[in-house]
């Protein structure tokens, strides 16, 4: 699993669940909310994306990220160290 | 002194708007927002010139549901689910209630929402059922009253997969009065309750009474099956720790 395929993933769930997005707008540098997503928008993505890659990050560790680019790699380490365990 | 968590405001035509206001923890229903609450609604219900109740919350929360330490003291025993009858407080206001859920309501908050005879939501927030997400069943009567606002199908989905669905994922397929943009709601708020001031109160107190009898039958049933799951679940260890983990904190913008 690569960052991008996690990114595409972040992506198809970003479009789906805010329905008004355009797909070109979505950037790793963007956060959610720059989108016009609002909080529970935003726990609708993580989580499905979550259940998507089959991963589970802890709600602290998801409050402090910047943008979808930081989401991507959280995602990223924890799909990793799933395949490692 | 720090802003009061929920204020009443009455008008001429004795509507009165119980506003939720708790924008730190975001209308949680922890125990200090709890007892603000239900001493307003126990103000509003003993008013004999209040003629309808309209219950607004913030503008991008309507009601967060339980507060994370409430949750982990119910787990951990410290509390019964019992002592929370905020749904019952408002299924007893004698006069017709409005729920204008211009913000997010969610578990306990939502169901609290649709306690109103009237319900409102905003197309573009969202309203889910957390309890399962944290490992324990639905409370506050929500097991059947849910299902009489959004049907019973949509309900199950909701219970069991603990989505959080825009308002708009309402529109024509559930019970609710009006899923609107969130800024057209206060108006339509208000044109509804001035139309029902207009109507003496002995004559609304009445018929509130009459036809709120489902829900408060179905709200009795519920209790008497969701206290019994509630002792399973809050015994279980595994439900402090999913408390802690998947607890959706609405206390800081993100």
């Amino acid at each position: 699993m690569t960052k991008d395929k996690i990114l595409a993933i972040v992506k198809t769930n970003l479009l789906d669940i805010l329905e008004d997005v355009e797909e070109d707008a979505i950037t790793s540098d963007k956060s959610m909310k720059d989108l016009g997503a609002n909080s529970l928008d935003i726990v609708e993505v993580v989580s499905t994306s979550m259940r998507e890659l089959k991963v589970k990050v802890p709600r602290a560790k998801l409050n402090d990220l910047k943008n979808i680019g930081e989401l991507v790699d959280v995602l990223y380490e924890e799909v990793q160290a799933k395949a490692d365990a | 002194m720090a802003e009061a968590l929920v204020t009443i405001t009455k008008d001429e035509q004795g509507v009165a708007i119980l506003q939720m206001q708790d924008s730190v923890k975001k209308n949680a229903l922890g125990t200090a927002f709890v007892e603000a609450l239900t001493h307003a609604l126990e103000e509003v219900s003993s008013d004999p010139e209040v003629r309808v109740c309209v219950l607004r919350g913030l503008e991008d929360v309507f009601c967060a549901g339980g507060d994370q330490d409430l949750l982990v003291a119910l787990a951990e025993g410290e509390v019964v689910a019992s002592d929370i009858m905020l749904s019952r407080a408002v299924l007893e206001v004698p006069v017709p209630t409005i729920a204008v859920m211009e913000g997010h309501a969610v578990g306990g908050g939502l169901t609290m929402g649709i306690c109103c005879d009237i319900v409102m939501m905003a197309r573009e927030s969202r309203y889910g059922c957390s309890f399962m997400n944290m490992g324990f069943t639905p409370g506050m009567g929500t097991t059947r009253l849910l299902a009489l606002a959004v049907g019973d199908y949509i309900a199950a989905e909701m219970m069991l997969g603990g989505q959080f669905f825009r308002g708009s994922h309402f529109e024509g397929r559930s019970q609710i009065n009006y899923i609107l943009p969130r800024e057209k709601m206060w108006r339509k708020a208000t044109q509804i309750a001035s139309a029902i001031a207009e109507k003496p109160r002995f004559a609304l107190e009445m018929l509130k009474r009459d036809l709120s009898l489902k829900k408060r039958r179905l709200f009795e049933e519920a209790r008497t099956s969701e206290v019994p799951m509630h002792q399973v679940c809050f015994t279980q260890p595994e439900t402090a720790r999913r408390i802690r983990e998947n607890y959706v904190s609405n206390k800081k913008e993100s």
